[in-house]
């Protein structure tokens, strides 16, 4: 099974957080995703993340740990976590946006971040999850384990740019080196969505 | 060369003469001539209090002391039951406060001091008078001091014989920020504009929204002012058209939750700065509940104590200057004749504390 | 002196079993500040976090304590895009109180440059002109310290607080020997001791200016804090100022006015 169960230090113990990531699906299957969320449809109960705009580990599980605190603190401003989520990895408090440039699109999206969060009092196992993502989800490599190089092919790196607002920033203009470079993109990404709408 | 004490003297007596602000106060104090252990023996006020919406003159003020001087004079010394021969030296407040009411009362004590055989004159600085007032009714052995009246908002420590100035009022003081509001609102100024505050704040509900101006351990009052009067022309306004959306009541709460909330918080940081957990608390916005309350939780928290003192010894009054006075006459101070002028600036921090260590 | 106090609701969710738990590190009138960690204990963190006050209104507490490590915040993001060596902000709920920032590694300023000095540092004579040239590997760190306040004030934001407390000495990622090794284990300890990037930290007091007086002021409470709390390296301030003057257009001006800032002598000269 090539689903991840995730440990996010400090958030609360009460739900298993499972992470999973499809390289190459095809249209199709993006367009009958969106079919179910537009029907919200209970059973898609996901945060399906368009890959593109994920730097590395770190800044997803950012987003996930913000999620986890609105909820712990009755804050949510969206929906459900998984809603949340997505809108966590914004740095604005616009939430089409947050779903047009985080969320995925039908037919354009490709490579493909689901992350499930299963509360305790929800019965639903491990299994039954990853079952359920890969009947819906059926084109695609699934990639296991899921490490920052994975992440990183999928970047698009000009998108990220755009959305953390990092163009002509001095603190990046001044770095030469590449990794480096990267790194403090994710810094600074990891920041933008801490001060959300600041 | 500190004073000589005669064999058969078991204790030093000293007069203070104060009239910086509003207040006519003379006191006599005995201190023990072996401890050093202050008693009381008299403590007499006259206030000069002004109309409702008026603030009081210097020019008025002054004549007031002028013309209760001798009167709260003779009072002080039958209460005392002492004789003049028995008076070590005459003190008088030197400064800060405004120009005629100091100089009236100095001109006052000079006359005692010429009249009675040339008793020494001590000046004294009025914020230390407070501040050793205060730690001698209370036993607080070395407290941050929040020194909070009509014209000053200091919070201080002592360090190295001076009482330093860790933190002020950048505009107007606190008492005077309550005292203007007070006369926007035309609040009797009788016994005090802040009493009477400090007594409608209590039926206050909601608390409404004003600036919050702390920076560092500074704070300024003067933008609250004119916030808290722009509500209350608003709330007269609504009150014309048949509207009631908040009362006085809830403006003098406001006011208070905000500036006193201020004062905490900057005392708070002088705290954790110079590692004391002890707060004393002088001056005449000292006296409020209110304020006292806060100041106890936040030192509660910090696992210390607060030490106020009641308005008998919190508002101006004579006491407090003859016990700082007396306090550096016992040190060889004095202030020769020629010399005993006034000044309505006078900061704490230029006194040289020689009587601690 | 940890249990005393209660942790931030945040801290007391159940960690992982790979966690540290968090531990008190400092509890000042502002608040607490904890050692965390964010995400996984590959990441430590400083978590600060401002209690509520018993004294102060709800409404009004809650306001402020949100106000101002949002404005904190804000501050430390605005120095973060800029490049002047902050920490950053891995997450925050301004409402609830708290906000986590990365973690510098390293010591503060103060104790390495009292490692510098040695032990008893306030007992011994001061350093003068003529043995300056023993110190250099101080005095770089004196303009890298000047280098790092000019960056900050470029970018239009006043520190509020500076001391050699509120400034980290980040490790080198390798270590750059300036003096021969003949000099043995222990001068390369001292030499250590002033090495590194230095990180400004705690931006509790910072407010946004762009005056001379503002900046002139900052520099000044740098001053004087350095002056007492290193007496004996006092002179070196100067290699600060002379780093500062070089970091931007503006910073000749400020200084002519720090020298108005010391004639007045302030009222907080008294504080150190």
């Amino acid at each position: 099974m090539a689903l991840e169960k995730l440990t996010i230090d400090n958030t609360p113990s009460n739900q298993n957080i499972y992470l999973a990531l499809f390289r190459d699906v095809d249209a199709d299957t993006t367009q009958a995703l969106q079919k179910q969320l537009l029907a919200r449809n209970p059973a898609f109960e996901y945060a399906f993340i368009d890959a593109s705009s994920i730097i590395s580990r770190v800044h997803l599980l950012s987003a996930i740990y913000n999620a986890l605190n609105a909820v712990a603190t009755n804050t949510l401003q969206t929906p459900n976590v998984h809603s949340e989520i997505v809108l966590s990895l914004s740095p604005s408090n616009n939430i089409a946006d947050a779903y047009r440039r985080w969320g995925f699109a039908a037919g354009k999206t490709t490579d493909l971040i689901v992350v499930k969060v299963v509360f305790h009092d929800n019965e639903q196992t491990e299994e039954q999850v990853w079952a359920h993502l890969k009947e819906h989800i059926p084109t695609g490599t699934v990639v296991d384990p899921i490490t920052d190089e994975e992440i990183a092919k999928s970047t698009d790196w000009s998108k990220v740019r755009k959305y953390y607002k990092l163009n002509g920033v001095p603190a990046l203009d001044r770095i030469k080196d590449d990794a480096e470079k990267k790194r403090e993109m994710e810094r600074l990404a990891v920041m933008g969505m801490a001060l959300r709408g600041l | 060369m500190a004073a000589p004490i005669p064999k058969n003297k078991r204790r030093r007596i000293a007069l203070g003469c104060e009239g910086s602000a509003n207040k006519l106060g003379i006191g006599v104090i005995a201190h023990d001539a072996v401890t050093g252990e202050p008693t009381v023996l008299s403590n007499v006020r006259h206030t000069f209090v002004s109309p409702p919406g008026t603030g009081f003159l210097p020019k008025d003020t002054a004549a007031h002391h002028r013309s209760f001087f001798v009167r709260v004079a003779k009072q002080a010394l039958a209460d005392a039951g002492i004789s003049i021969s028995e008076i070590d030296c005459i003190c008088y407040t030197r400064g800060p406060g405004m120009g005629g009411p100091l100089t009236s009362v100095a001109i006052g004590a000079r006359t005692l001091s010429l009249l009675w055989g040339n008793i020494p004159l001590v000046g004294v600085n009025h914020c230390v008078g407070h501040i050793e007032m205060g730690r001698a009714i209370t036993g607080a052995q070395n407290p941050v001091v929040l020194y909070v009246s009509g014209g000053n908002t200091q919070v201080i420590a002592y360090a190295e014989q001076r009482y330093r100035i860790f933190g002020e009022a950048l505009d107007i003081a606190v008492g005077n920020c309550l005292d203007r509001f007070a006369r926007t609102l035309e609040i009797s100024n009788d016994p005090a504009p802040g009493y009477n505050i400090e007594q409608l704040a209590r039926r206050g509900q909601t608390l409404l929204d004003l600036p919050y101006a702390v920076k560092g351990m500074d704070c300024s009052f003067s933008g609250i002012l004119t916030r808290a009067d722009e509500l209350a022309a608003q709330m007269k306004k609504e009150l014309s058209q048949g509207k009631e959306t908040f009362t006085p009541a809830d403006l003098c709460f406001t006011l208070q939750e905000t500036v006193f909330a201020m004062l905490v918080e900057i005392t708070e940081r002088a705290m954790a700065h110079v590692g004391s957990n002890q707060v004393l608390i002088v001056g005449g916005v000292g006296c409020n509940e209110r304020l006292q309350e806060m100041m106890c939780a936040m030192a509660a928290e910090r696992g210390g104590s607060v030490y106020a003192t009641d308005e008998r010894f919190c508002i101006d009054n004579g006491i407090m200057i003859a016990h700082a006075g007396l306090l550096a006459y016992e040190t060889g101070f004095q202030t020769p004749l020629d010399e005993s002028t006034c000044t309505q600036r006078f900061r704490t921090d230029e006194v040289f504390v020689k009587w601690r260590n | 002196m940890a249990t005393e106090f209660p942790l931030p609701p945040v801290l007391t969710y159940y960690p992982s079993s790979s966690s540290t738990p968090p531990s008190l590190i400092t509890q000042g009138a502002e608040g607490r500040l904890y050692k965390s960690t964010h995400l996984a204990s590959s990441r430590p963190c400083a978590l600060k976090y401002r209690p509520p006050k018993p004294y102060r209104h709800p409404i009004l507490d809650a306001r402020l304590t949100k106000a101002r490590i949002q404005a904190e915040a804000k501050v430390l993001d605005r120095c973060c895009r800029e490049g002047v060596p902050v920490p950053a902000v891995y997450a925050m709920d301004a409402a609830a109180g708290w906000m986590m920032l990365e973690w510098i590694e390293g010591q503060p300023v103060r104790a390495g440059i009292n490692v510098w000095l040695g032990a008893r540092p306030e007992t011994d004579e001061a350093i003068d002109a003529a043995n300056d040239a023993h110190q250099t590997p101080l005095i770089n760190l004196m303009e890298r310290i000047g280098t790092v306040v000019g960056a900050l004030h470029l970018t239009g934001i006043i520190h509020g607080d500076l001391t050699t407390s509120n400034m980290m000495l980040q490790p080198w990622k390798t270590t750059h020997t300036s003096q021969q090794q003949t000099n043995g284990e222990e001068a390369a300890a001292k030499e250590a001791a002033v090495q590194g990037d230095v990180v400004l930290i705690d931006f509790g007091l910072a407010t946004t200016s762009s005056s001379d007086e503002d900046r002139a002021v900052d520099l000044y409470v740098l001053e004087r804090a350095f002056a007492s709390t290193h007496p004996r390296a006092e002179k070196l301030f100067e290699h600060v100022l002379e780093a500062y003057g070089k970091t931007f257009k503006k910073a000749p001006s400020v200084l002519v006015k720090l020298a108005d800032v010391r004639m007045r002598g302030r009222k907080r000269s008294m504080l150190g």
